[in-house]
Protein backbone atom coordinates (compact mmCIF):
# COMPACT_ATOMS: atom_id res chain seq x y z
CA UNK A 1 0.00 0.00 0.00
CA UNK A 2 2.85 2.57 0.93
CA UNK A 3 3.97 1.38 -2.51
CA UNK A 4 1.69 2.47 -4.16
CA UNK A 5 0.43 5.85 -2.58
CA UNK A 6 4.33 6.57 -3.00
CA UNK A 7 4.32 6.01 -7.20
CA UNK A 8 1.13 7.66 -6.85
CA UNK A 9 2.82 10.70 -5.66
CA UNK A 10 5.98 10.22 -7.56
CA UNK A 11 4.87 12.47 -10.94
CA UNK A 12 3.66 15.44 -8.08
CA UNK A 13 6.49 15.08 -6.30
CA UNK A 14 9.55 15.28 -9.48
CA UNK A 15 7.41 17.82 -11.01
CA UNK A 16 7.74 20.05 -7.84
CA UNK A 17 11.34 19.13 -7.50
CA UNK A 18 11.75 20.29 -11.33
CA UNK A 19 9.98 23.62 -10.12
CA UNK A 20 12.09 23.95 -7.58
CA UNK A 21 14.99 23.70 -9.74
CA UNK A 22 13.99 26.26 -12.18
CA UNK A 23 13.36 28.44 -9.38
CA UNK A 24 16.86 28.33 -8.34
CA UNK A 25 18.22 28.92 -11.99
CA UNK A 26 15.83 32.02 -12.18
CA UNK A 27 17.44 33.26 -9.53
CA UNK A 28 20.87 33.03 -10.55
CA UNK A 29 21.00 36.42 -12.14
CA UNK A 30 19.52 38.19 -9.32
CA UNK A 31 21.87 36.82 -6.78
CA UNK A 32 24.20 39.86 -8.40
CA UNK A 33 22.56 42.16 -6.45
CA UNK A 34 19.97 39.92 -4.15
CA UNK A 35 20.88 36.85 -1.07
CA UNK A 36 18.50 34.62 0.47
CA UNK A 37 20.89 34.67 3.65
CA UNK A 38 19.81 36.48 6.27
CA UNK A 39 23.27 37.26 7.37
CA UNK A 40 24.57 38.37 4.05
CA UNK A 41 24.06 42.37 4.02
CA UNK A 42 25.48 45.33 1.67
CA UNK A 43 24.34 44.05 -1.01
CA UNK A 44 22.97 46.47 -4.28
CA UNK A 45 19.35 45.10 -3.47
CA UNK A 46 17.68 44.29 -0.74
CA UNK A 47 17.95 40.75 1.21
CA UNK A 48 14.92 38.89 0.21
CA UNK A 49 15.10 36.02 3.26
CA UNK A 50 11.74 36.13 4.08
CA UNK A 51 10.19 38.80 1.33
CA UNK A 52 6.83 36.52 0.85
CA UNK A 53 4.86 37.87 3.70
CA UNK A 54 6.47 40.81 4.43
CA UNK A 55 5.75 44.60 3.28
CA UNK A 56 6.54 45.42 0.09
CA UNK A 57 9.85 48.20 0.95
CA UNK A 58 9.98 45.58 4.33
CA UNK A 59 14.35 45.59 4.61
CA UNK A 60 14.98 48.22 6.96
CA UNK A 61 18.27 48.20 6.16
CA UNK A 62 17.93 49.06 2.41
CA UNK A 63 17.20 52.29 0.78
CA UNK A 64 14.20 51.67 -1.28
CA UNK A 65 13.10 54.06 -3.98
CA UNK A 66 10.74 56.41 -3.57
CA UNK A 67 7.94 54.21 -5.32
CA UNK A 68 8.47 51.31 -3.18
CA UNK A 69 8.58 53.56 0.05
CA UNK A 70 5.22 54.79 -0.92
CA UNK A 71 3.93 51.23 -1.26
CA UNK A 72 5.30 50.28 2.28
CA UNK A 73 3.81 53.55 3.64
CA UNK A 74 0.14 52.15 1.70
CA UNK A 75 0.61 48.66 3.57
CA UNK A 76 1.12 46.69 0.79
CA UNK A 77 3.04 43.38 1.53
CA UNK A 78 4.20 40.67 -1.12
CA UNK A 79 1.94 37.40 -1.48
CA UNK A 80 2.70 35.16 -4.10
CA UNK A 81 0.14 36.47 -6.58
CA UNK A 82 1.55 40.10 -5.84
CA UNK A 83 5.57 38.51 -6.65
CA UNK A 84 3.84 36.87 -9.64
CA UNK A 85 2.60 39.63 -11.00
CA UNK A 86 5.41 41.97 -9.83
CA UNK A 87 7.92 39.32 -12.06
CA UNK A 88 5.97 39.61 -15.22
CA UNK A 89 6.99 43.30 -15.37
CA UNK A 90 8.53 45.18 -12.39
CA UNK A 91 8.32 48.75 -13.74
CA UNK A 92 4.70 48.61 -14.87
CA UNK A 93 3.73 47.59 -11.17
CA UNK A 94 5.92 50.39 -9.91
CA UNK A 95 6.86 52.64 -12.09
CA UNK A 96 10.30 54.80 -11.19
CA UNK A 97 11.36 51.31 -9.68
CA UNK A 98 15.44 51.94 -9.43
CA UNK A 99 15.99 47.88 -9.89
CA UNK A 100 16.13 47.15 -13.25
CA UNK A 101 14.93 44.30 -15.86
CA UNK A 102 12.95 43.11 -18.62
CA UNK A 103 9.94 40.94 -16.76
CA UNK A 104 9.84 37.00 -17.28
CA UNK A 105 6.86 36.74 -19.80
CA UNK A 106 6.41 32.95 -19.05
CA UNK A 107 3.80 32.33 -16.31
CA UNK A 108 5.19 28.97 -14.94
CA UNK A 109 9.25 30.47 -14.68
CA UNK A 110 7.36 33.43 -12.61
CA UNK A 111 5.50 31.10 -10.44
CA UNK A 112 8.67 28.80 -9.99
CA UNK A 113 10.51 31.81 -8.70
CA UNK A 114 8.03 33.55 -6.61
CA UNK A 115 7.68 29.47 -5.03
CA UNK A 116 11.52 29.79 -4.54
CA UNK A 117 11.66 32.91 -2.92
CA UNK A 118 8.60 32.01 -0.43
CA UNK A 119 10.52 28.62 0.28
CA UNK A 120 12.91 29.07 4.19
CA UNK A 121 15.26 27.06 2.61
CA UNK A 122 16.29 28.74 -0.39
CA UNK A 123 19.57 30.26 -0.06
CA UNK B 1 15.01 41.62 -43.79
CA UNK B 2 12.78 39.95 -41.16
CA UNK B 3 10.38 41.20 -38.71
CA UNK B 4 12.24 39.86 -35.69
CA UNK B 5 15.32 41.67 -36.58
CA UNK B 6 13.81 45.18 -37.99
CA UNK B 7 10.90 46.14 -36.47
CA UNK B 8 10.60 49.76 -38.04
CA UNK B 9 7.96 51.84 -35.70
CA UNK B 10 4.74 53.83 -36.88
CA UNK B 11 6.61 56.97 -35.08
CA UNK B 12 9.44 57.41 -37.95
CA UNK B 13 8.43 60.15 -39.88
CA UNK B 14 5.33 61.11 -37.69
CA UNK B 15 6.37 61.78 -34.09
CA UNK B 16 2.86 62.83 -32.46
CA UNK B 17 5.20 64.35 -29.60
CA UNK B 18 7.21 66.78 -30.51
CA UNK B 19 10.80 66.84 -28.55
CA UNK B 20 10.14 68.94 -25.51
CA UNK B 21 12.48 71.63 -24.94
CA UNK B 22 13.43 73.92 -22.06
CA UNK B 23 16.04 76.40 -20.12
CA UNK B 24 17.48 74.64 -17.41
CA UNK B 25 16.76 77.39 -15.18
CA UNK B 26 19.47 78.89 -12.55
CA UNK B 27 21.93 76.91 -14.38
CA UNK B 28 24.67 78.75 -15.78
CA UNK B 29 23.76 79.58 -19.64
CA UNK B 30 23.91 78.34 -22.16
CA UNK B 31 22.92 74.78 -21.30
CA UNK B 32 19.75 73.86 -22.48
CA UNK B 33 17.73 70.42 -21.84
CA UNK B 34 15.60 68.67 -24.48
CA UNK B 35 13.77 65.75 -24.55
CA UNK B 36 12.74 62.98 -26.72
CA UNK B 37 9.89 60.74 -26.04
CA UNK B 38 10.41 56.86 -27.47
CA UNK B 39 7.92 54.08 -27.03
CA UNK B 40 5.78 53.47 -23.84
CA UNK B 41 7.30 50.75 -21.94
CA UNK B 42 10.42 50.27 -23.04
CA UNK B 43 12.74 51.21 -20.02
CA UNK B 44 15.02 53.47 -22.57
CA UNK B 45 18.22 53.19 -20.94
CA UNK B 46 21.58 53.25 -22.38
CA UNK B 47 22.82 55.45 -25.16
CA UNK B 48 25.56 55.99 -27.61
CA UNK B 49 26.00 58.15 -30.55
CA UNK B 50 26.29 56.69 -33.88
CA UNK B 51 28.84 58.39 -36.66
CA UNK B 52 25.76 59.51 -38.28
CA UNK B 53 24.38 62.28 -36.22
CA UNK B 54 21.49 59.73 -34.61
CA UNK B 55 21.38 58.20 -31.28
CA UNK B 56 21.05 54.40 -30.41
CA UNK B 57 20.04 53.44 -27.40
CA UNK B 58 18.74 50.07 -25.35
CA UNK B 59 15.11 48.88 -24.90
CA UNK B 60 15.71 46.47 -21.96
CA UNK B 61 11.91 46.42 -21.18
CA UNK B 62 11.34 45.29 -24.82
CA UNK B 63 13.98 43.76 -26.14
CA UNK B 64 14.64 46.30 -28.55
CA UNK B 65 17.48 48.52 -29.74
CA UNK B 66 16.42 51.94 -31.01
CA UNK B 67 17.69 54.65 -33.09
CA UNK B 68 16.88 58.21 -32.59
CA UNK B 69 17.00 61.13 -35.46
CA UNK B 70 17.44 64.09 -33.24
CA UNK B 71 16.65 66.07 -35.73
CA UNK B 72 12.83 64.94 -36.01
CA UNK B 73 12.63 63.52 -32.81
CA UNK B 74 11.63 60.45 -35.15
CA UNK B 75 13.36 56.81 -34.16
CA UNK B 76 13.27 53.19 -34.95
CA UNK B 77 13.18 50.11 -33.24
CA UNK B 78 15.18 46.99 -33.32
CA UNK B 79 14.00 43.81 -32.37
CA UNK B 80 16.99 42.02 -30.80
CA UNK B 81 15.32 38.26 -30.50
CA UNK B 82 12.83 36.56 -28.45
CA UNK B 83 13.77 37.60 -24.61
CA UNK B 84 15.87 40.13 -25.35
CA UNK B 85 17.14 42.87 -22.83
CA UNK B 86 19.84 45.11 -23.77
CA UNK B 87 21.96 46.57 -21.51
CA UNK B 88 24.68 48.68 -23.17
CA UNK B 89 25.50 50.05 -26.65
CA UNK B 90 28.74 50.94 -28.00
CA UNK B 91 29.94 51.94 -31.53
CA UNK B 92 33.06 49.93 -32.60
CA UNK B 93 35.70 50.43 -35.29
CA UNK B 94 33.16 49.09 -38.01
CA UNK B 95 30.90 51.80 -37.16
CA UNK B 96 28.22 49.18 -35.99
CA UNK B 97 26.40 49.43 -32.58
CA UNK B 98 27.50 46.43 -30.41
CA UNK B 99 25.22 45.08 -27.14
CA UNK B 100 25.60 43.62 -24.61
CA UNK B 101 22.20 41.82 -24.80
CA UNK B 102 21.48 40.01 -21.48
CA UNK B 103 18.58 38.69 -22.20
CA UNK B 104 19.82 36.49 -24.99
CA UNK B 105 23.01 35.81 -22.95
CA UNK B 106 24.97 37.53 -25.89
CA UNK B 107 26.86 40.30 -27.50
CA UNK B 108 24.48 41.50 -30.26
CA UNK B 109 26.22 43.53 -33.34
CA UNK B 110 23.24 45.24 -35.17
CA UNK B 111 24.53 46.62 -38.88
CA UNK B 112 23.76 50.10 -39.14
CA UNK B 113 22.52 49.59 -42.62
CA UNK B 114 20.11 47.08 -42.73
CA UNK B 115 19.61 46.45 -39.09
CA UNK B 116 20.50 42.69 -39.43
CA UNK B 117 21.28 41.59 -35.76
CA UNK B 118 24.54 38.95 -35.61
CA UNK B 119 24.68 37.02 -31.69
CA UNK B 120 27.79 36.34 -30.43
CA UNK B 121 26.51 34.28 -27.60
CA UNK B 122 28.43 33.13 -24.59
CA UNK B 123 29.83 29.82 -23.57
CA UNK B 124 27.25 27.60 -21.86
CA UNK B 125 29.04 26.93 -18.56
CA UNK B 126 28.55 31.43 -18.33
CA UNK B 127 24.51 31.10 -18.86
CA UNK B 128 23.94 33.60 -17.03
CA UNK B 129 26.34 36.21 -16.89
CA UNK B 130 24.22 39.08 -16.46
CA UNK B 131 25.57 41.44 -19.19
CA UNK B 132 26.26 44.80 -17.89
CA UNK B 133 28.59 47.22 -19.60
CA UNK B 134 31.50 46.92 -22.79
CA UNK B 135 34.54 49.07 -24.71
CA UNK B 136 36.97 48.49 -27.35
CA UNK B 137 40.54 48.13 -27.35
CA UNK B 138 42.78 49.67 -29.60
CA UNK B 139 43.24 46.45 -31.13
CA UNK B 140 39.36 46.19 -32.26
CA UNK B 141 39.06 43.76 -29.26
CA UNK B 142 35.69 44.01 -27.34
CA UNK B 143 35.66 43.80 -23.95
CA UNK B 144 32.81 43.27 -21.38
CA UNK B 145 31.24 42.81 -18.02
CA UNK B 146 28.02 40.48 -16.41
CA UNK B 147 27.15 41.24 -12.93
CA UNK B 148 27.25 38.01 -11.75
CA UNK B 149 30.78 37.97 -11.30
CA UNK B 150 32.67 37.77 -14.88
CA UNK B 151 34.54 39.95 -17.75
CA UNK B 152 35.60 39.25 -20.89
CA UNK B 153 36.92 39.57 -24.29
CA UNK B 154 35.74 38.98 -27.93
CA UNK B 155 37.33 39.34 -30.85
CA UNK B 156 34.70 40.24 -33.44
CA UNK B 157 36.51 39.25 -36.74
CA UNK B 158 37.12 35.55 -35.79
CA UNK B 159 34.24 35.03 -33.08
CA UNK B 160 36.62 33.70 -30.55
CA UNK B 161 34.64 34.61 -26.50
CA UNK B 162 36.91 34.58 -23.63
CA UNK B 163 35.17 34.38 -20.15
CA UNK B 164 37.17 35.15 -16.80
CA UNK B 165 35.90 35.03 -13.65
CA UNK B 166 35.94 38.02 -11.46
CA UNK B 167 38.57 38.82 -8.44
CA UNK B 168 35.75 38.71 -5.33
CA UNK B 169 32.65 37.74 -7.63
CA UNK B 170 29.85 39.60 -8.35
CA UNK B 171 29.60 43.12 -8.85
CA UNK B 172 31.04 43.68 -12.12
CA UNK B 173 29.53 46.58 -14.03
CA UNK B 174 31.15 49.81 -15.92
CA UNK B 175 33.80 49.80 -18.00
CA UNK B 176 36.12 52.24 -19.54
CA UNK B 177 39.30 52.49 -21.58
CA UNK B 178 42.15 55.16 -20.47
CA UNK B 179 43.30 57.33 -23.62
CA UNK B 180 46.97 54.78 -23.01
CA UNK B 181 44.66 51.62 -23.78
CA UNK B 182 44.48 50.76 -20.38
CA UNK B 183 41.21 49.12 -19.40
CA UNK B 184 39.22 49.41 -16.08
CA UNK B 185 35.73 48.23 -14.43
CA UNK B 186 33.68 48.82 -11.50
CA UNK B 187 32.14 46.16 -8.99
CA UNK B 188 29.05 47.28 -7.69
CA UNK B 189 28.66 44.51 -5.15
CA UNK B 190 32.50 44.54 -4.74
CA UNK B 191 33.06 47.62 -4.30
CA UNK B 192 36.21 48.56 -5.95
CA UNK B 193 37.44 49.24 -9.52
CA UNK B 194 39.85 47.17 -11.17
CA UNK B 195 42.46 47.07 -14.11
CA UNK B 196 42.42 44.56 -16.81
CA UNK B 197 45.39 43.63 -18.87
CA UNK B 198 44.01 43.08 -22.27
CA UNK B 199 47.67 40.69 -22.58
CA UNK B 200 46.47 38.29 -20.19
CA UNK B 201 43.42 38.98 -18.96
CA UNK B 202 44.38 39.42 -15.88
CA UNK B 203 42.57 42.12 -13.43
CA UNK B 204 44.17 44.03 -10.73
CA UNK B 205 41.59 45.22 -7.96
CA UNK B 206 42.14 48.85 -6.65
CA UNK B 207 40.03 49.62 -3.27
CA UNK B 208 38.64 52.98 -3.47
CA UNK B 209 39.07 54.65 0.28
CA UNK B 210 35.42 54.79 1.06
CA UNK B 211 34.59 51.48 2.27
CA UNK B 212 31.37 49.91 0.89
CA UNK B 213 31.20 52.78 -1.36
CA UNK B 214 29.05 50.77 -4.45
CA UNK B 215 31.50 51.78 -7.38
CA UNK B 216 28.96 51.20 -10.17
CA UNK B 217 30.30 53.23 -12.97
CA UNK B 218 33.78 54.53 -14.27
CA UNK B 219 35.01 56.90 -17.22
CA UNK B 220 38.40 58.22 -17.94
CA UNK B 221 39.50 61.58 -18.65
CA UNK B 222 42.01 62.57 -20.86
CA UNK B 223 44.63 62.17 -18.56
CA UNK B 224 43.92 58.67 -18.08
CA UNK B 225 42.32 59.41 -14.29
CA UNK B 226 39.31 57.06 -13.38
CA UNK B 227 36.10 58.91 -12.44
CA UNK B 228 33.75 56.37 -10.50
CA UNK B 229 30.07 56.85 -9.67
CA UNK B 230 29.54 55.30 -5.70
CA UNK B 231 26.31 54.54 -5.73
CA UNK B 232 25.79 53.90 -2.21
CA UNK B 233 27.85 56.36 -0.45
CA UNK B 234 26.83 59.14 -3.40
CA UNK B 235 30.37 60.16 -3.95
CA UNK B 236 31.67 61.13 -7.51
CA UNK B 237 35.42 59.78 -6.95
CA UNK B 238 38.47 60.37 -8.97
CA UNK B 239 41.33 57.93 -9.22
CA UNK B 240 45.01 58.89 -10.39
CA UNK B 241 46.72 56.03 -11.68
CA UNK B 242 49.95 57.64 -12.55
CA UNK B 243 50.39 58.21 -8.67
CA UNK B 244 47.97 56.09 -6.96
CA UNK B 245 45.66 59.07 -5.58
CA UNK B 246 42.19 59.20 -4.69
CA UNK B 247 39.69 62.07 -4.80
CA UNK B 248 36.30 62.19 -3.61
CA UNK B 249 32.87 64.48 -3.64
CA UNK B 250 29.94 64.37 -2.22
CA UNK B 251 26.68 64.99 -4.77
CA UNK B 252 24.65 67.99 -3.52
CA UNK B 253 21.35 66.90 -2.11
CA UNK B 254 20.43 65.15 1.15
CA UNK B 255 20.54 61.74 -0.19
CA UNK B 256 22.45 61.54 -3.37
CA UNK B 257 22.64 57.98 -5.24
CA UNK B 258 25.34 58.41 -7.53
CA UNK B 259 24.33 56.00 -10.63
CA UNK B 260 26.36 57.48 -13.78
CA UNK B 261 29.36 58.89 -14.59
CA UNK B 262 30.84 60.20 -18.23
CA UNK B 263 33.30 63.11 -18.62
CA UNK B 264 32.57 65.47 -21.87
CA UNK B 265 35.42 66.18 -24.40
CA UNK B 266 35.99 69.29 -21.87
CA UNK B 267 36.90 67.24 -19.10
CA UNK B 268 33.83 67.87 -17.39
CA UNK B 269 32.18 64.96 -15.45
CA UNK B 270 28.42 64.28 -15.59
CA UNK B 271 26.86 62.25 -13.31
CA UNK B 272 23.17 61.04 -12.64
CA UNK B 273 21.73 61.36 -8.84
CA UNK B 274 18.74 58.95 -8.60
CA UNK B 275 18.33 60.70 -5.20
CA UNK B 276 17.73 64.25 -6.34
CA UNK B 277 16.30 62.90 -9.51
CA UNK B 278 18.83 64.47 -11.55
CA UNK B 279 21.32 65.14 -14.15
CA UNK B 280 24.50 66.44 -12.24
CA UNK B 281 27.53 68.34 -13.89
CA UNK B 282 30.80 68.87 -12.02
CA UNK B 283 33.67 70.70 -12.87
CA UNK B 284 37.06 69.25 -11.49
CA UNK B 285 38.69 72.99 -11.55
CA UNK B 286 35.98 74.67 -9.75
CA UNK B 287 34.69 71.74 -8.03
CA UNK B 288 31.34 72.98 -8.27
CA UNK B 289 28.37 71.33 -9.23
CA UNK B 290 25.37 72.13 -11.63
CA UNK B 291 22.16 70.08 -10.88
CA UNK B 292 19.76 69.81 -14.18
CA UNK B 293 16.88 67.93 -12.18
CA UNK B 294 14.31 66.39 -14.40
CA UNK B 295 10.92 67.65 -15.63
CA UNK B 296 9.17 64.18 -14.55
CA UNK B 297 9.78 62.19 -11.10
CA UNK B 298 11.07 58.98 -11.57
CA UNK B 299 13.52 59.60 -14.55
CA UNK B 300 16.44 56.85 -13.57
CA UNK B 301 19.09 57.82 -16.05
CA UNK B 302 21.27 54.87 -15.86
CA UNK B 303 24.17 55.76 -18.03
CA UNK B 304 25.14 58.46 -20.13
CA UNK B 305 27.43 59.24 -23.02
CA UNK B 306 27.93 62.33 -25.60
CA UNK B 307 30.17 64.22 -28.42
CA UNK B 308 31.15 68.02 -28.35
CA UNK B 309 28.81 69.94 -26.91
CA UNK B 310 25.85 67.66 -26.25
CA UNK B 311 25.47 65.16 -23.06
CA UNK B 312 22.87 62.52 -23.69
CA UNK B 313 21.12 59.71 -21.17
CA UNK B 314 18.10 57.48 -21.15
CA UNK B 315 15.18 58.54 -19.03
CA UNK B 316 14.71 54.62 -18.27
CA UNK B 317 11.75 55.46 -16.13
CA UNK B 318 9.78 57.75 -18.28
CA UNK B 319 10.42 56.62 -21.61
CA UNK B 320 12.41 59.28 -23.13
CA UNK B 321 16.20 60.42 -24.29
CA UNK B 322 17.32 63.39 -22.83
CA UNK B 323 19.91 65.87 -24.37
CA UNK B 324 21.71 68.29 -22.29
CA UNK B 325 23.58 71.07 -24.95
CA UNK B 326 26.77 72.08 -23.09
CA UNK B 327 27.23 74.89 -25.95
CA UNK B 328 25.66 77.02 -28.05
CA UNK B 329 24.70 75.82 -31.28
CA UNK B 330 26.75 78.16 -33.79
Amino acid sequence: MRLFVFLLLLPMLASAASADEAGARLFTPCRACHSLDPAKRGLPGPNLAGVVGRAVGGDAAFDYSPVLRKAREEGLRWDAPRLESFLADPAEMFPGLWMSMRGIEDAAERKALARFLANPASR
Amino acid sequence: MNRRQFLKTSAAGILATPALARLAGAQESPFRVKYYPVASGMGSRDVTPAPDGTMWFCGQRNGTLGRLDPRDGSYKLVDLGKGAAPHGVIIGPDGAPWVTEGGQNAIARVDPGDHKVTLFRLPENEAYANLNTAVFDKNGIYWFTGQSGIYGRLDPKSGDMTVFKSPRGRGTYGMTITPKGDIWYASLAGNHIGKIDPATGNATVVDPPMPNQGARRVWSDSKGRIWVSEWNSGNVSMHDPADGSWKAWKLPGDNPRTYAVYVDDKDKVWLTDFGANAIVRFDPVTEKFNAFPSDKAGANVRQLDGKPGETWGGESGNNRLVMIQTVAPA
